[in-house]
């Protein structure tokens, strides 16, 4: 049956649809528990407020025990959902630049533009600095092209990697992300903030 | 009685509530991972397909990249494609796609070649002067249950008569075949220029990026964050 737009049950201008309602859904959301501040993103990594990372893992899992679940009943075909291909030297490069820029401008991509949404000047800033990012990459593709383009691994997926199945892995993650999540609560309450 | 019966029913919910997400999380989520863990993969969709299927793909041209999609992941010098010509070694040599590998289809079953077309990293793409040979190749493949393996649509006969010479569509043609025709003479130009007799340069000497009318290969459902 799914994924619906592949399998042609739904058109792809329905799909984008579709998509632009599910992500007035996750702004809302994410607006409304907070995330808008950039103290909430940059608690993560301070370690006195580890909501980010608990919220964005339990949307992991759960999507992907849901996945697992759907293809055993046979209502989605796994092997049809895109793999996003593999760069070595792109996503070690790409998650230090993410992950610096995160912690400095208190913002990932997602929060930013819910920030820029209720006028916050410090998110305006964020998004602005993210379209600098894009024109620069843009305009100056041929400059890095090789290097974007080096270290290419097919579209592996960790579980063909370590052997294991898909099964065996999700339930990995989860006890994994669990105890990340007893990890964060400990944190915030070690390095509590007052101020916060 | 009746009463205590409730606050112990009371003491239970405030009990509950007192429990922290994260164990509820736990409590919610583990069993279900346990379970997934313990089942066997869904399989019913095995690579090697029956002969009902071939036939089915066949008629779908589900197999079929076409020349445009191909010429276009030429310029941007997509590492994922592998070309691949099944033509004889000497045809190989007078004319061949830039970044194509020679497979002979006699060459087809050698242990040389396995690890090419047995693999699930790059997507190959087979092609002939027509498309017969291609898709002998592709068939053999198939059956042995080798994927990611494709058949360029119409072969390098119809690449000689679209890329290497698009021709100017009439006056009154839709303004979409003028689209495509701007889009091949571009495609043309950045692939080095020139028609079937002049040698085949690397696509690392690309001119101009020639503006790409986008017509994605609907195979998967991509994702993003």
């Amino acid at each position: 049956m799914g994924p619906l737009s592949v399998n042609e049950i739904i058109s792809s201008n329905t799909n984008f649809f579709l998509a632009f309602l599910i992500g007035i859904g996750f702004g809302f959301v994410l607006e409304s528990s907070g995330f808008s501040s950039s103290r909430k993103l940059a608690g993560v990594f301070y370690g006195y407020d580890t909501v980010v990372l608990k919220v964005f893992f339990t949307a992991a899992i759960t999507a992907m025990l849901g996945l697992l679940f759907f293809s055993l009943f046979g209502w989605v075909d796994l092997s049809l959902v895109y793999v996003n291909p593999t760069f070595w030297h792109s996503a070690i490069s790409g998650g230090v630049i993410m992950g610096a820029g995160f912690i400095i401008g208190g913002f990932c991509p997602g929060t930013s533009v819910c920030g820029a949404a209720i006028g916050k000047i410090d998110a305006l800033v964020f998004v602005g600095g993210l379209f600098l990012g894009i024109f620069i990459f843009g305009e100056g593709y041929p400059l890095w092209e090789d290097f974007y383009k080096a270290g290419f691994a097919g579209f592996p997926k960790l579980n063909e990697v370590l052997g294991i199945s898909q099964g065996i892995l999700a339930l990995l993650i989860v006890l994994m992300a669990l105890a990340m999540f007893w990890v964060g609560e400990w944190a915030e309450q070690k390095f509590p903030r007052e101020e916060y | 009685m009746n009463r205590f019966k409730d606050s112990k029913h009371l003491q239970n919910i405030k009990h509950l509530q007192n429990i922290k997400p994260r164990v509820l999380l736990a409590m919610a989520l583990i069993p279900l991972a346990l379970v997934i863990a313990a089942v066997p993969e869904n399989t019913t969709k095995p690579y090697k397909l029956t002969i009902e299927e071939v036939v089915g793909e066949i008629t779908d041209g589900a197999q079929y990249f076409t020349a445009d999609q191909i010429a276009d992941l030429i310029i941007q010098k997509d590492p994922s494609i592998q070309l691949i010509d099944v033509r004889p070694k000497d045809e190989f040599e007078t004319y061949h796609l830039p970044g194509a590998l020679n497979i002979p289809i006699s060459d087809l079953l050698s242990d040389e070649w396995l690890e090419t077309l047995d693999q699930d990293v790059r997507t190959n793409v087979f092609y002939s002067n027509g498309t017969v040979q291609s898709n002998q190749a592709w068939i053999i493949c198939t059956q042995r249950g080798f994927k990611n393996n494709y058949v360029l649509q119409g072969g390098l006969n119809y690449w000689a008569e679209t890329i290497l010479n698009p021709q100017r569509p009439d006056q009154t043609a839709p303004n979409d075949e003028f689209a495509k025709y701007d889009f091949r003479k571009a495609m043309n130009g950045a692939l080095g220029g020139g028609t079937l007799e002049a040698q085949s340069t690397p696509a690392s000497s690309a001119g101009t990026m020639p503006e790409v009318a986008k017509k994605p290969k609907k195979k998967k459902a991509a994702g993003g964050c």
